[in-house]
């Protein structure tokens, strides 16, 4: 098992080196000018600057020599100051967000941290129970239900759905609003009263043990969790009442009730965690797409997390902060997947002794 | 005479699929004495395991469904009973073996947990004590090092092993009906003999009765007492081992000893074969299933079909023409 890890963990930055070449081989489909971007804040005017600009940070060099200045930075031999290199941590400013993109993420991704802590439990338990449900009681109304449910749930697609969410909760009913918070808890937040522990909302409000503070980071966070599950279990159920009906047709489940096991038992001991491996691939991928940022509910919602940033980004073409939040979400992929293969080790052991 | 301890009765099982009805069982009785064995011959989807499965109630249903027969285990009949009570009889009273034992086992249960279950629910004893008992039944069944091995998972054992799991599993409740479903033919020939020498010992020491389904008539003859010869759904031939290998009657019977390939048959002679294709099993019989393939058919073979009866000392055969005479009956 640890040699397993172990082994696994090796990858992670071969990985990584892989995701940042290919992301800087899309960047050299830009002009050498656009590419100084990385480099400078403001661009300059000036014909002469520019031409200054490309040979000071060689961005007329080979593709491997710029690959290895935009890791490691180039050192301004006026100021001895290091400029750009990912290495160091420097992802380059943030024309929408008007701050380095490394303070953009460090603000935003813990909003979707929160969102996706809240999300995840809903939209695993429900799916995973509703298709065992339903691939037990196979063709029954249940089953029915259900496969109507992940066929409306697969095709409506998410900003529609969200619209009406938000025109019928918070609009008309006004139980719920977009955003992250209201006035009065950023003004909390600022004035240092509510101690941040996390920087994730809900739980540093638990932390503080300020329950109206909680209560009021919930208020915004239930739509795009609605949102959000609905969409997932459509998937879910369909995933797993294939894999549970798959399973069930196989011969231990005949051998577990030829031993005289309750069909409950039979179900939920023997059918059940054979039928979870795909279930649980399918959960990695859902839970990298909520921590690299829900593009579409965040922006619905007014969400401040880094898919919304990546939206705003993207609609200024602000190259740098793509390629920032890029890296970003690489690198969460790269994590999620790591997860995902020492989960199934625990479920599987042909995994884990292999 | 011994106790009769099973009796089936005109077990009939169907399955609906979307060709139409498949009568995979068209009216077994077969009866089993205490501590007897039974052999149930006959090829691949002639019904011999959907009618020990249909005796369980294992069967999918969904599309399988038990439509006619009774089958009296200690006076109770099986197929009337409530979920609960026959749920007390599988795995303790009348506990089964399978034909694949690289699939029978659930690969993300370690074989010890696997091995208690049946023992906590029918024993009522503690974990540790159904531990211990595994260990014992374990090594009885050839199993080295079972206490460390309790722990491994189904793929570190090889299919030999699995098997003998399996068995050991079967027998941990101390059944008086041991139903085995082609417990050998997955497995290679050396295997399959250690298997059935194992199975005889067990059975030598616990006295257990025990169905052993087979279509490796071999097999069927160093393990039972008596057999039945399936075809079609369709009990065709029942006598002891002794009697049905020295006088075989029915035509089919006849068919599957002559292909057995023998040792002493000289030169490059061809196996023998039964001309034809097994019945399929989607119109109601009425005829004799046999008779498209039956070289002594008969015009009232396609008419009616014959039902089994006694032609002597525990010999009972479904056949209108007396194949030793070559006339009707």
């Amino acid at each position: 098992m640890t040699n397993y890890i172990i082994r696994r963990l090796l990858l992670v930055p071969v990985l990584l080196i892989g995701v940042t070449l290919i992301i800087f081989g899309m960047l050299q489909l830009l002009g050498p000018v656009e590419r100084s971007a990385l480099y400078v804040r403001d661009f300059p005017k000036n014909e002469k600057q520019i031409e200054g600009l490309i040979r000071k940070y060689g961005l007329d060099k080979s593709f491997f020599e710029q690959y290895w200045r935009w890791l490691n930075g180039v050192i301004d031999p006026g100021s001895g100051e290091r400029q750009g290199g990912i290495l160091y941590g420097d992802f380059g400013y943030s024309r929408t967000a008007s701050q380095p993109v490394v303070d953009l993420v460090k603000e935003r991704f813990p909003n979707t941290v929160d969102l996706a802590l809240w999300t995840v439990y809903p939209m695993l338990s429900v799916g995973v129970w509703l298709g065992v449900k339903a691939a037990v009681n196979q063709n029954k109304f249940i089953d029915q239900a259900a496969r109507m449910y992940s066929i409306i749930g697969t095709s409506f697609p998410t900003f529609v759905f969200g619209l009406l969410i938000l025109m019928l909760l918070y609009a008309k009913l006004g139980w719920f609003m977009p955003g992250k918070m209201s006035d009065w808890v950023s003004k909390l937040i600022f004035s240092g009263q509510l101690k941040q522990y996390t920087h994730l909302l809900t739980i540093d409000a638990l932390l503080n043990l300020r329950f109206d503070v909680f209560w009021d980071a919930m208020r915004h966070m239930i739509m795009p969790i609605i949102t959000l599950s609905y969409i997932n279990w459509a998937t879910f159920v369909r995933v797993t009442r294939s894999s549970m009906l798959e399973t069930l047709r196989q011969d231990y489940v005949v051998t577990a009730r030829a031993k005289g096991l309750k069909e409950n038992d039979v179900i939920n001991k023997h059918a059940r965690p054979n039928a979870m491996l795909p279930v649980v691939t399918m959960a990695g991928g859902s839970i990298v797409g909520l921590l690299g940022g829900v593009v579409i509910t965040e922006t619905v919602f007014n969400y401040p997390g880094i898919g919304k940033a990546s939206a705003d980004a993207a609609a200024n073409l602000d190259v740098v902060t793509i390629l920032g939040l890029a890296i970003f979400s690489g690198t969460i992929l790269i994590l999620s997947n790591l997860i995902v293969d020492i989960v199934y080790a625990f479920i599987d052991p042909r995994v884990r002794l292999a | 005479m011994a106790e009769k301890i099973l009796d089936v009765q005109g077990l009939e099982t169907q399955f609906k699929t979307p060709d139409g009805i498949v009568h995979a069982v068209n009216g077994v009785s077969i009866t089993l004495d205490e501590g007897e064995t039974l052999g149930l011959v006959g090829e691949s989807g002639c019904g011999k395991s959907v009618s020990m499965l249909s005796i369980l109630r294992l069967i999918q249903s969904p599309p399988g469904q038990i439509v006619a027969g009774k089958a009296f285990f200690k006076g109770k009949d099986l197929l009337a009973m409530s979920n609960e009570e026959i749920r007390q009889v599988r795995g303790g009273q009348i506990s089964m073996i399978f034909q694949d034992p690289m699939t029978s086992l659930n690969p993300v249960m370690n074989i010890g947990k696997q091995m208690a279950e049946p023992m906590l629910l029918h024993l009522g004893i503690t974990p540790k004590e159904a531990r211990e008992r595994s260990i014992k039944l374990l090594e009885s069944v050839g199993i080295p090092r079972a206490g460390e091995r309790l722990k491994d998972y189904p793929h570190q054992y090889s299919g030999g092993m699995r098997q003998r799991v399996m068995i050991a599993m079967a027998l941990s409740c101390n059944p008086q009906i041991l139903i085995a479903d082609e417990p050998t033919t997955a497995l290679d020939v050396t295997i399959q003999a250690q298997i059935v020498d194992l199975v005889i010992r067990l059975r030598q020491e616990l006295g257990m009765a025990i169905i052993w389904i087979t279509h490796d008539l071999g097999v069927a003859a160093s393990i039972a007492n008596r057999i039945a010869v399936m075809y079609g759904g369709f009990i065709i031939e029942e006598a002891s081992v002794r009697e049905l290998y020295a006088h075989p009657t029915h035509p089919y019977t006849l068919g599957l000893l002559n292909s057995l390939p023998q040792i002493q048959r000289k030169g490059r002679q061809r196996l023998y074969s039964i001309e034809g294709m097994p019945p399929i099993l989607l119109q109601t019989p009425r005829a004799c299933p046999f008779a498209p393939r039956c070289r002594w058919v008969r015009e009232k073979c396609w008419q009616q079909n014959p039902m089994l009866e006694s032609i002597g000392d525990n010999h009972k055969v479904a056949c209108w023409v007396d194949t030793t005479t070559g006339s009707e009956r």
